[in-house]
């Protein structure tokens, strides 16, 4: 792997390698250059997992010619698929080292048990939603207590906006859940729970399912479940699985071969 | 084209949560929380995201200021500093050193804390020493 960034350096097929390096103890994304080309020694791919096509994205931003290469895990790679769609990364300057990751719907066989999460204490299973539930589950309970289990969730929110500024595919530059009219500031909990759907809703035919969302939650609210479930009626509707390509943007979907005759949900 | 990323500490309250600067071309570009820092352990509030916001904005006062006949004026460090001991002397000099007050903050190192309840008790000779926390 380190012979290969090194090379990718040294003939110039990429200007930047993002990966990780170990600073101050703590495995750190780092930006590998042709400068620093020994560096490279110090590549590690470690347990912890940064955005790091977010932050191709800001390069890509400041200079849109700049080849970026970077180690993408399972969820790198969904993530710069959906970026590419978007328009947010250039297919030809990007170049992914593919290496081993957590386990996801999208790809059940990983080695990694990073997302496997903690177990819910008791008080959240009684009166909320546990993270690690399936959606099977989690729509299993009546239309009242999926209410009351879901609102306890979100009303535990503290607006820290967390779950959109890590997001790796949220690049919008006006940002609905800072408009005014919509989501009121100054106010805590926000106004739930459309808050959280306005954000569920910008996730369909986006979110890739990569969980730094939750990861990022400091009230633990389950966002991945959500945006999971939201997503699987692109997957149910359209037959449009979230991240499997950088060829089909969903927007090319309607009118094709749907007839979007919807299905009871 | 120049990517850094340093590894800080969040300067708003005294949890200490672990944040990463990522810096483009010298010019701080985002906060990120640090994964792996114990404390936070990859989470933070509003305020930790918003790190880098104040830092390039052209509002941040970047030369001390004295207030003259109700304007502000810049000065330099040396005037500043001795601008303010001299009213503090006047001060204690017209009410006595029970009439000063020294607030600390959970965000300064230990030995900041211990320097600031110094000047204090052996500069000012007040004991009037608080923390901010308790506000």
């Amino acid at each position: 792997m380190k012979k290969k960034v090194k090379k990718w350096l040294e003939d110039g097929t990429v200007d930047l390698f993002l990966g990780y390096k170990i600073d101050c103890g703590h495995p750190l994304p780092h930006c590998f250059t042709r400068e620093e080309l020994d560096d490279v020694d110090h590549l590690v791919v470690g347990e912890t997992r940064y955005s790091l096509e977010k932050i191709a994205t800001h390069l890509a931003k400041k200079d849109p010619n700049l080849k970026i290469g970077l180690l993408a895990r399972d969820c790198n790679q969904r993530a710069i698929n959906v970026l590419t769609i978007w328009h947010q990364l250039d297919k030809e300057k990007i170049f992914p080292l593919n290496v081993n990751c957590c386990p996801s719907p999208i790809k059940p066989q990983a080695d990694c048990s990073y997302m496997s999460g903690e177990t819910a204490a008791s008080y959240k299973l009684q009166v909320g939603i546990d993270n690690a539930m399936d959606i099977e589950s989690a729509d299993a309970f009546s239309d009242r207590e999926k209410n009351i289990r879901w609102m306890y969730e979100f009303q535990k929110c503290i607006k820290c906006y967390g779950c959109r500024n890590i997001c790796p595919v949220c690049f919008c530059a006006e940002c609905t859940l800072e408009h005014k009219d919509l989501i009121g500031p100054g106010r805590l909990p926000p106004q739930v729970p459309i808050f959280h759907l306005v954000r569920a809703s910008h996730m369909v035919g986006r979110c890739i399912d990569c969980g730094l969302c939750e990861d990022a939650c400091p009230m633990d609210i389950p966002l991945r479940l959500l945006y999971r479930k939201v997503n699987t009626i692109t997957m149910d509707i359209f037959d449009y699985n979230t991240g499997e390509s950088c060829e089909q943007s969903p927007l090319s979907l309607l009118g094709d071969k749907v007839t979007l005759s919807l299905k009871p949900m | 084209m120049k990517c850094t990323f340093t590894p800080s500490i969040c300067s708003y309250c005294g949890t200490g949560c672990g944040v990463l600067f990522e810096t483009i071309d010298g010019r701080l570009n985002s906060t990120i929380p640090m994964k792996s820092h114990p404390v936070s352990q990859g989470k933070l509030c509003i305020k930790g995201w918003n790190l880098h916001e104040h830092i390039n904005s052209p509002m941040r006062l970047q030369k001390p200021m004295v207030k003259t006949f109700g304007r502000f004026i810049n000065t330099s460090w040396d005037e500043a500093i001795q601008i303010t001991a001299d009213r503090f002397r006047e001060i204690i000099d017209q009410y006595g050193p029970d009439s000063l007050g020294v607030l600390v903050s959970a965000k300064m190192s230990n030995e900041e804390n211990y320097l600031a309840q110094k000047l204090a008790r052996a500069v000012f000779g007040t004991n009037n020493v608080d923390h901010c926390a308790r506000l």
